[in-house]
């Protein structure tokens, strides 16, 4: 049985296409990255599979559940979560409470108690390292460590399927490293069904990634083994339009 | 217990303070009960304004149905020899007719985010005053007068102290009640629920957060205080409900200034905000009749403007981290 399955799934804004006819299947035990130009429709495509918005076209399917008109709320018990490429912690509330709301309302089941959140809370803000900011308000972290926080959100929702965008964007080379194993680490510990992470910082998605879906322009450009679709040259030319391929630069951006 | 505790000792010091001066201090009851109804009124509506961050510009109609609740109860009751139990009658009509009206009211425009909200209820009190003044219902523009029957139900003295001195104390107890409320709901899921869509509503539904349900839950609280309070402020101490008194948007804004001055959200934030706002209002309408919004605006807009979160909210802050901090919430 698939955990994920987009099919044909498309969102428009006004005129603008920004998801077109994308088929996707993720797998449990999947590892996968999702690169792609600026705007090409990654961030939108994780919108549509938590739920933030729906489909103009196309069915999303969770374990055979049509989940295509579930409200965002709904899917979160089943087992999505997500982090935001721009972190949107709730800031008048410490690091400890937002975590601890991941707890409570996702898929830990709706007996869970607000002190029994605020211990899963804390395992996770340790697991991800903020365990000394634990009650520090939200808007008080750095850029950095409210990324850590969006990641420890969505882990003590108790995912399935976790859905990272962004994670390591704007990280040192050594935070990037220590991030990537981490995720790697608590997929395994954790037993989380699949992972997908959208970035731009390819040795994070060489690192993390078994497979690879690109983007452009709002469709699926090619799918397949990290290294080999990395490799192609049509990959290149979306990034860069040149013929250097990904795997030599390091970082799509550039 | 004591995470209940500790942030209502402060509050409930306040409220003991000003019940021991108001009943010692001869003079002191009035203006006291008048900032008292201040209070009570930024209590309730912070229930929803506070923890939703949703502006609810037709908060005044729930004041008013209350009202009309138990001036109803009177008028339809009176001769069924209820005795005393003819206010349980009254209030709890007037906590179904705010029920009523916050669910009609949340079921369309709760589905409306912020800015929507707020002007879908713009509506809501007024076009209660023309209904009720253009389809004569309940009185019509007349109102409904209860003095003769409150008389006839309790005699003239007890009917008096009712209105005099009663109907103050029910308000501080109406207080007491929603600050239990309050600090409760604070701790609990519905409280981070409420924390949470506040802060991001896309990211609380993310997260699992049924914000309708949440919203919804709010908005009723809030509508139920607000009948209480327009049951005992109103009727029961004026012994009369008039449309166009009742359904005053005033009523609306001024709970919105208290909530923003005290600090939305928080415990303390609508008591010290209606302490503020009731004592500014009460003497300069003594010293400067007439002028006192000219007064009282800016005075608002510079407090505002130096503490962004409020009063209560700007403390919080400056005490995080503190031994104090547990009691201010
Ligand atoms: N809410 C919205 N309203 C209108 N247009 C939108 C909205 N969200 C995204 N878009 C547009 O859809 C397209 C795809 O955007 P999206 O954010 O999915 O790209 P992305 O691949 O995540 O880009 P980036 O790498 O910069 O994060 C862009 O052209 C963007 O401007
Ligand atoms: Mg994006």
């Amino acid at each position: 049985m698939v955990l994920l399955k987009l099919e044909k799934v498309t969102k428009r804004f006004g005129g603008l296409v920004a998801v077109n006819e994308v088929s996707l299947e993720i797998k449990h035990g999947d590892s996968i990255g999702i690169v792609g130009p600026n705007g090409s429709g990654k961030t939108t495509l994780f919108n549509l599979i938590s739920g933030v918005y729906m489909p103009d076209e196309g069915r999303i399917f969770l374990e055979d559940q049509d989940i295509t008109e579930l409200p965002a709320f709904k899917r979160a018990p089943l087992g999505i979560a997500r982090s935001f490429q721009i972190p949107r912690p709730f800031r008048s509330a410490t690091v400890r409470e937002n975590v601890a709301v991941g707890a409570m309302f996702g898929a830990h089941g709706e007996k869970m108690s607000v002190d029994e959140a605020m211990s899963i809370a804390d395992h996770y803000i340790d697991l991800v390292g903020l365990g000394d900011k634990r009650l520090e308000l939200a808007d008080k972290l750095t850029a950095v460590e409210k990324k850590l926080l969006e990641l420890a959100r969505a882990l003590a929702m108790k995912p399935k399927l976790l859905l990272l965008d962004e994670v390591v964007a704007g990280m040192n080379p050594n935070d990037v490293d220590k991030i990537v194993s981490l995720i790697k680490k608590i997929k395994e510990e954790e037993k989380i069904a699949a992972v997908a992470m959208v970035e731009h910082v390819i040795p994070a998605v060489m690192k993390f990634a078994e497979r690879v879906m690109v983007m452009n322009e709002g469709k699926k450009m090619v799918e397949g083994a990290t290294m080999e679709v990395l490799k192609m040259k049509e990959v290149a030319e979306v990034y860069f339009g040149t013929s250097q391929t990904i795997g030599e630069s390091g970082d799509a951006r550039g | 217990m004591k995470k209940y505790i500790q942030p209502l000792l402060p509050v409930l010091t306040l409220y003991i303070v000003l019940l021991g001066a108001g009943l010692s201090i001869p003079g002191l009851w009035q203006p006291i009960a008048f900032i008292m109804f201040y209070v009570v009124l930024g209590q309730a509506l912070n229930m929803f304004l506070g923890m939703t961050g949703y502006v609810d510009f037709g908060y005044v109609a729930f004041l008013g149905l209350g009202a009309y609740g138990m001036a109803l109860a009177f008028s339809l009751f009176t001769d069924d020899g209820l005795g005393s139990g003819i206010i349980v009658v009254g209030f709890l009509m007037a906590v179904i007719f705010s029920i009523l009206l916050s669910m009609a009211v949340g079921a369309i425009a709760l589905r409306l985010r912020g800015a929507y909200f707020a002007i879908a209820t713009i509506g809501v009190s007024e076009g209660f005053k023309y209904l009720i003044e253009g389809a004569r219902l309940w009185g019509g523009s007349e109102g409904i007068i209860i003095s003769s029957q409150l008389r006839d139900s309790f005699g003239s003295e007890m009917a008096n102290y009712l209105s005099t001195f009663a109907s103050d104390i029910l308000i501080f107890a109406i207080g007491i009640l929603a600050a239990i409320l309050t600090v409760y709901t604070l701790h609990t899921r519905a409280g981070y629920a409420l924390m949470a869509l506040r802060e991001d509503e896309d990211a609380a539904k993310v997260m699992g957060v049924n914000v309708t349900k949440y919203k919804v839950m709010a908005f009723g609280m809030s509508a139920v205080f607000a009948g209480l309070i327009g049951a005992s402020a109103w009727t029961l101490k004026l012994t009369y409900v008039f449309p166009e008194d009742v359904f005053n948007i005033i009523y609306t804004v001024e709970a919105i200034v208290i909530v923003m001055l005290g600090g939305a959200g928080t415990l303390a934030g609508p008591v010290v905000g209606g302490l503020i706002y009731g004592i500014l209002r009460y003497y300069l309408a003594t010293v400067l009749p007439g002028f006192q919004l000219l007064v009282v605006a800016p005075l608002l807009v510079l407090i505002v403007t130096v503490f962004p979160d409020g009063v209560v909210g700007y403390i919080k802050r400056k005490l995080k981290g503190s031994r104090f901090s547990k009691y201010v919430i």
